[in-house]
């Protein structure tokens, strides 16, 4: 496999975007279903974040056209070139871009306090953090519906977790600990079930992309074992939250707010890396 | 109820989905790669495992590049046959990128010919 400047930039862009799309939509379901737990200045900083990673969102998703252009030319002009720009729209980025600056811009709606527009905003959040599953390697399978939904579930419930870890960072940091064991607990009440979700949406494609000798075979196969393994990990950090340092919070025990921030910063990496994992294999591999 | 509906999906989905193919690869192409020809080609056919969409060509000659027209709004296809110009003897390297048209994923390669003096 060979690997260009080009091709790390593209694979580097891809994991920025996917991180600041699902976030920004998985810190608006956050913002929902845990609104009463939250503090006003607290909303108001999660508000601000959704802000930030949705601007950050949609100027990735329009640098990734000029990026994807550049890419197939081989020098700087090509990110400019009318006509690889209309090439790469046309092939199906088009639809996927189209319908996540759609999402972003209803998920702006999270911005404002009003009570009225969370339900657009979510809807927003559900049509950027699935606008992914308009391209690439599922899209490509025939018949493609059934795999789009699955990839579709595994999006929003990827979406729910990776989104819920910053607005909880921020109640670690600032909250007390009631408010941090009671955020940890009514997260980890639905976590549990998303995550079940995650896991059976992700099995199912994965048995549709690969038979299980070729995970070992190939370097789609081998990427594609790396993220299983940081899978597991986040899994693992997930149940130590889950079963041990919940009840701890809930018992008001000491130190139990610093292993949940220290967990929670963990989860974070752990998430980073597999979203950068994902867009590596999706960017320079394919399915054998 | 959920989870039936779920499982029903997965194993719709697990059964019913052919594989999809790799990324665009290109399987042949006239002059074949190192091929040494007594005559200057007057097309240059390339043939592509799945539909694509040929992104870019270039032509290179001891480092000058020889324009060849593509036209880059042609639809998605399997083989692309371009019109060449008259081309004297010496190595030519060609390089392409294209598009698949299914997953929208770039690829690139390069191969050479030579002609004959």
């Amino acid at each position: 496999m060979e690997i260009s400047g080009w091709d790390i930039a593209g694979v580097f862009a891809k994991a920025a975007m996917y991180a600041a799309t699902l976030v920004a939509a998985g810190a608006i379901f956050f913002l929902v279903y845990c609104q009463t737990l939250l503090r006003e200045g607290q909303r108001t900083v999660i508000r601000r974040l959704i802000g930030i990673l949705i601007g950050v969102a949609a100027l990735l998703s329009v640098c990734r056209i000029a990026l994807l252009s550049g890419s197939m030319s081989g020098d700087v002009a090509g990110m400019f070139d009318g006509s690889l720009a209309r090439m790469v729209l046309g092939a199906g980025e088009g639809r996927a871009t189209g319908a996540r600056i759609i999402g972003l811009c209803l998920a702006l709606l999270a911005l404002s306090p009003k009570t009225v527009l969370r339900g657009p905003a979510v809807l927003g959040g559900i049509i950027a953090a699935t606008s992914f599953a308009w391209i690439g390697h599922v899209h490509a399978l025939t018949p493609n519906f059934a795999p789009s939904l699955l990839l579709c579930l595994h999006l929003l419930c990827g979406a729910f977790w990776l989104g819920a870890l910053p607005p909880l960072w921020v109640i670690v940091i600032g909250g007390n600990e009631p408010q941090i064991a009671a955020a940890a607990a009514r997260f980890g009440k639905l976590a549990l079930r998303v995550v079940a979700l995650l896991l059976a949406a992700g099995v199912s494609l994965l048995l549709m992309l690969l038979s299980p000798a070729q995970l070992l075979t190939g370097d789609y196969g081998r990427l594609m074992s790396i993220k299983l393994l940081a899978v597991i990990a986040i899994l693992g950090l997930a149940a130590w939250n889950k079963l041990h340092l919940t009840p701890r919070l809930l018992r008001r025990e000491k130190r139990a707010a610093v292993l949940f921030r220290r967990s929670l910063a963990a989860e974070i990496t752990v998430g980073a890396f597999i979203l950068m994992i994902t867009a590596a294999f999706t960017t320079l591999t394919g399915p054998p | 109820m959920l989870k039936n509906a779920l499982l029903a999906l997965a194993l719709c989905g697990v059964v019913a989905a052919a594989p999809c193919m790799a990324h665009a690869k290109l399987q042949s192409s006239t002059p074949a790669n190192n091929a040494k020809l007594t005559q200057a080609p007057k097309t240059l056919t390339l043939n592509f495992n799945e539909a694509a969409q040929l992104a870019v060509l270039k032509l290179v000659r001891d480092g000058q590049e020889i324009p060849v027209p593509l036209d880059k709004g042609a639809k998605a296809g399997q083989t692309f046959t371009l019109t060449l110009p008259a081309l004297s003897p010496g190595t030519y390297t060609v390089q392409w990128s294209a598009m698949a048209a299914d997953d929208g994923h770039v690829t690139k390669g390069s191969f050479t010919f030579s002609i004959a003096a």
